[in-house]
């Protein structure tokens, strides 16, 4: 037994092409390819404007005179899948940035000599006393993180997240 | 009698538009999948405005298909 209709048996001929795909049938093909791309792109935008910034809890970081001025020590906060950067600055002053860069998510190192945050993938450039874009890429600045001294150890408090930049 | 013979410009109507069509489809789904690998980079850099704004051409380019679907009756 074959699958074929009825009507094949009684009229047993064929065309050239009948079999072939016409161009309607192609296009609903790129329709749902079209669709199913542009589903992917919303679900993605969506994704991304939905999650919450994780603001963290109260952590210690180090103590304060293993970070000397002038150096940086990394750590991970909130998560521990989320690198970040403890800065002290000429000065005294401590500052705390997530460590990816706000262009495509490579890390960023402390240039002590320019008091900079270095991103060696794209040559991104912010400032290490507030996070400010300098140069390079990024359009963002970096997140930040409130940190404080607790008898004598830096402790990351909140992480602030993406916040304009304010010299 | 006989049908009259298709104009050469006719033939090349006929060979042309395949190949319009198949050039559309190309460019079309390659702009599709490079907006969804933008929307991917927007996500992982936590940029918001250019994942939408990339969702928004992806759906654009999605339904200026389903208006060449419509139109190829």
């Amino acid at each position: 037994m074959t699958d074929e209709p009825i009507w094949r048996r009684d009229f047993p001929l064929t065309s050239a092409g009948e079999d072939e795909t016409t161009r309607r049938e192609f296009v609903r093909y790129l329709v749902v390819g079209s669709g199913g791309f542009a589903a992917g792109s919303v679900g993605i935008a969506l994704w991304s404007s939905l999650r919450s910034i994780n603001a963290g809890e109260p952590r210690r970081i180090v103590d304060l005179d293993r970070v000397p001025e002038g150096t940086s020590h990394l750590f991970r906060y909130p998560t521990d899948a989320d690198p970040a950067i403890l800065v002290h600055l000429p000065g005294g002053e401590l500052r705390a940035f997530s460590q990816k860069c706000t262009h495509l998510g490579c890390v960023v190192y402390y240039e002590p000599d320019t008091t900079e945050l270095h991103c060696p993938c794209h040559e991104g450039l912010f400032d290490a006393r507030d996070g400010a874009v300098e140069s390079g890429p990024p359009q963002r600045p970096l997140g930040r993180i409130d940190v404080e001294v607790r008898n004598g150890a830096v402790w990351a408090i909140e992480n602030l997240g993406e916040q304009e930049a304010q010299r | 009698m006989t049908a009259p013979l298709p104009t050469p410009r006719g033939r090349r109507r006929e060979r042309d538009v395949p190949v319009a069509v198949g050039v559309f489809v190309a460019v079309l789904l390659a702009l599709q999948m490079f907006l969804l690998t933008v929307g991917l980079d927007a996500f992982l850099a936590d940029d918001d405005a250019l994942a939408w704004t990339t969702a928004g051409f992806s759906v654009l380019l999605a339904a200026g298909s389903i208006g060449f679907y419509r139109y190829l009756r």
